[in-house]
């Protein structure tokens, strides 16, 4: 069942373009100068209940203009948005209730409360019954351990704690589909670690849909199994996980440590990417050249150690970002 | 005294950009003129008759004077930044370093101001005219020692305001003191000349603030005597000597008090 | 529907309640916010004492209904900054994108904007004003004509202020025109409107409506009509309406923070 479709859409900014100093300030005044800006630039993609799909691209690609297009912050230029049926232009306070967000950190609590307060006020904003609220965050307390800190103020949390405090409450009305800014931003990785177990944990328990933009592979490594990357407005890539890491980039990293030197210069299909005496690094691509051919170039009997691996996600995604300017 | 003088540069210049929003800064206390000038006119019978000793036109220029030199000061501001670094610790920062923090102050204010009281003091003598058709009349010498005074009151307001942020270091908030002090400035020396309240309150006013920082200077301005302006202008002198001792004072105390509890 | 209102009005209470507990927290700035306040508007009286020793009429008013016009300005503008502070600032809440968690809250997004934080201070007012009008002669009818006047006026101040502050969505330097438009209020509602003549006076009751929100109600609580009543409780609806449509016809062009980013 598709839960999300986006057809065709587009927004531009105008941007007004100031010029340094006095004069300039005065320029700008009498005759302003403006540049138009295609921040989402015809994108159409869908999503499926249930999936955790990263949305993602480098800065100013148009992630989070698209993501608030979703959630009835910005009205689109062109093409039409369908969240669950609704048009978010149209029906934002409908919309409101079946989805959850948490951009960035940006605040949304109250910090001299408890995050249980919180929740409760949360609650409130939802219609949720007095009783059913403390149900909720009863069950919540179990199931994303909230026991150490739920009746400390948020003002003395850890920014970790924060973060947890804050996706937990855009889960109190039980939100279809759950749009998450970076929510990993700026923590340490055991935190980083809580969180992505939190999400997954959503994602299972209640059949929550993620969208989710991050700069963090991790997160997207661990937790989607699709991939939007968008660029410069444009969409530049829909595709699983396991097609962009095992198809997109035809390519291994072979690492051994040699009993004598191998000269590969010149071999087709093989990029060495580090040559220090008897430790090699290479690159196959397996378009031009098996893996098995590569090692039989080396010589079984000459390697003390090998180690083939995947191109790691992050030079992959990377690569697609400079390919697509 | 070099440095002060190059901190005060320093401010004008960093001003100069803000022009638009201090011409804005001006409609508020032109609204303010606006309803006093119409409350003027509906209080005189006639322009000749006297109030107190004042005609109209005297009034509606005391108020001008009085409050140009009020909105130039822009005092609300300056003690909020003096009690945030009291509050926020960034005074301690200044202790080590070679400028006396009460002149720092003084002078980066003063630089601040400058544009300011230019603009507003060319908008106020603009705006009598509008509303009276003339201006008082008054030869070189007299507008020299006028601005002589205007600039010294501004320096006493300056000081005495340091003194109220600086009493951050005691209180919590200094914010109700200046208040207190504003309206006090507002309300007696603002509106009416002290002519207007009661011989015992007159008495008062001639010693207080009020009469160095407003009442003063306006008085020289709608009815100048060289008698007067010397007996303002040591009084200023006065004023200055005390408010930089006291600022000093409490600098000095409040800087101790944060030694000892280890800030 | 009438569900839908009653569940806002929870997420308000709720909401004001937290901002008075987050200011209650340091009970003595608390406190000496609320009572400077209440001494800051009392030294403005004495302008008026002054002004009384020299006539007994200004502006048409007595001396006491002066103090009823002090006792509404100043309650006007205490219920206006002590529940819809935020309205002042409205200009920077959309010029900062900070629109946005409003938005997705399944309320009405002007009200839950407007109401998310208090002015301390505006106790005071509050305070200052019933005291002042109970100087200016207490009876029971007054009184609640008095209520009635200070809120209906405090939502006139508001919705004028959501007006101008809306206005961001489309000029950059909107919050100036709102900041002019907010010390006209105020400054016009401390002086009795028998000192102004002509434009000045035509003005007041249109297009800067301290008129409606001030004047009226002195005349309509010193000898009662029915006819300027109904104007006063009309004038605020109306400008609740409009505020209301001006604000969301902006909020279509609201940019969030983007705008922002892309500054060259």
């Amino acid at each position: 069942m598709k839960i999300i479709e986006v057809n065709n859409l587009s927004k531009t900014f105008k941007v007004k373009i100031k010029e340094k100093g006095l004069k300039g300030s005065l320029k700008s005044i009498i005759n302003p100068k403006y540049k138009i800006v295609n921040a989402v630039n015809n994108v159409s993609f869908s999503v499926d209940k249930g999936e955790i799909i990263a949305f993602i691209g480098p800065n100013g690609a148009g992630k989070s203009t698209t993501i608030k297009m979703m959630t009835s912050i910005l009205y689109p230029d062109e093409g039409n948005i369908k969240i669950l049926g609704l048009d978010p232009a149209k029906d934002r306070k409908k919309l409101a209730y079946e989805i959850g967000t948490v951009f960035g950190q940006k605040e949304q609590l109250w910090t001299h409360l408890t995050p249980y307060d919180n929740f409760k006020f949360f609650g409130a904003i939802y219609d949720i019954p007095e009783k059913a609220v403390e149900k909720k965050i009863e069950e919540f307390r179990v199931l994303f351990e909230l026991d150490k800190f739920i009746n400390t103020p948020v003002r003395n949390l850890s920014l970790g704690q924060r973060i947890i405090c804050e996706i937990v409450a855009s889960l109190i009305h039980e939100p279809k589909i759950l749009f998450l800014d970076e929510p990993t931003i700026g923590l340490d990785p055991v935190v980083k670690e809580n969180i992505r177990t939190l999400i997954k944990r959503m994602n299972k328990e209640y059949k929550t849909t993620i969208f989710l933009t991050s700069h963090d592979v991790g997160d997207i490594e661990k937790l989607c199994k699709r991939v939007i990357i968008i660029n410069n407005g444009q969409l530049v890539l829909d595709d699983t996980m396991e097609n962009l890491k095992y198809h997109y980039l035809n390519q291994k990293i072979v690492e051994a440590k040699m009993k004598e030197k191998v000269n590969l210069d010149d071999e087709v299909g093989i990029t060495i990417l580090k040559d220090k005496g008897y430790n090699l690094k290479i690159e196959v691509d397996t378009t031009k050249r098996s893996v098995a051919d590569a090692i039989r170039l080396l010589n079984p009997d000459n390697i003390i150690d090998i180690n083939i691996s995947n191109v790691p996600l992050e030079n992959i995604i990377s690569d697609i970002y400079r390919n697509k300017e | 005294m070099r440095k002060y003088l190059f901190i005060i540069k320093t401010q004008i210049m960093s001003n100069l950009q803000y022009i638009a929003n201090i011409l804005l800064g001006f409609i508020g206390y032109f609204i303010m003129l606006f309803i006093l000038f119409n409350l003027w006119d509906y209080l005189y019978s006639s322009p000749d008759e006297l109030i107190n000793g004042y005609n109209m036109n005297q009034m509606t220029w005391y108020v001008i004077v009085t409050e140009v030199l009020w909105m130039t000061l822009g005092g609300r501001k300056l003690c909020r930044k003096i009690s945030n670094d009291v509050k926020s610790g960034n005074i301690t920062y200044n202790i080590n370093k070679p400028y006396n923090y009460v002149l720092y102050c003084l002078s980066t204010h003063l630089g601040d101001v400058v544009i300011k009281g230019i603009v507003y003091t060319f908008l106020g003598m603009l705006t009598g005219f509008i509303f009276l058709g003339s201006f008082p009349k008054l030869n070189i010498i007299s507008i020299i020692i006028l601005l002589i005074t205007a600039i010294l009151a501004t320096t006493i307001s300056i000081l005495l305001i340091t003194c109220i942020g600086l009493v951050s270091f005691f209180i919590e908030d200094s914010g109700p003191l200046y208040w207190v002090y504003s309206k006090v400035i507002l309300v007696l020396g603002t509106i009416f000349p002290i002519e207007y309240f009661p011989s015992i309150l007159q008495k008062i006013l001639q010693y207080s603030p009020v009469y160095v920082v407003s009442y003063g200077p306006a008085k020289l301005f709608v009815d100048f005597s060289m008698d007067n302006a010397i007996k303002v202008i040591v009084a200023q002198l006065v004023y200055i000597i005390i408010s930089y001792v006291l600022c000093n004072l409490i600098y000095r105390k409040g800087v101790k008090r944060i030694n000892v509890n280890g800030g | 529907m009438l569900m839908e209102v009653k569940n806002q009005i929870k997420v308000n209470y709720l909401s004001f309640k937290y901002c008075i507990m987050r200011e209650m927290l340091n009970k003595a700035t608390f406190i000496s916010n609320v009572l400077f306040m209440i001494l800051n508007n009392s030294f403005m009286i004495v302008q008026w004492i002054v002004l009384y020793s020299l006539k007994d009429n200004v502006g048409g008013y007595t001396f006491k209904q002066v103090l009823l016009l002090w006792a509404l300005a100043s309650g006007v503008y205490g219920v206006a900054h002590l529940f819809f502070k935020k309205s002042f600032h409205l200009s920077e809440v959309i010029n900062n994108g900070k629109l946005d968690a409003y938005i997705v809250q399944p309320k009405n997004i002007l009200l839950s904007v407007i109401t998310s934080d208090i002015e301390v201070s505006a106790i005071g007012d509050v305070l200052f004003s019933i005291i002042v009008f109970c100087v200016s002669g207490f009876t029971i009818k007054r009184f609640i004509l008095f209520i009635i006047f200070i809120i209906t006026g405090g939502l006139i101040l508001t919705s004028v202020t959501v007006i101008l502050n809306s206005l961001s969505f489309w000029f950059n330097n909107a919050d100036m025109i709102a900041d002019v438009g907010d010390s006209l209020m105020t400054s016009f509602s401390t002086y009795p409107d028998g000192i102004f003549k002509g434009l000045t006076k035509v003005l007041l009751f249109t297009l800067i409506p301290v008129g409606i929100s001030n004047y009226i109600p002195v005349k309509v609580i010193t000898e009662f009509n029915i006819n300027l009543f109904v104007i006063n409780i009309v004038v605020c609806i109306f400008l609740i309406l409009l505020s209301n449509i001006i604000f969301y016809s902006g909020l279509k062009r609201y940019s969030s923070t983007n705008l922002m980013s892309a500054r060259i």
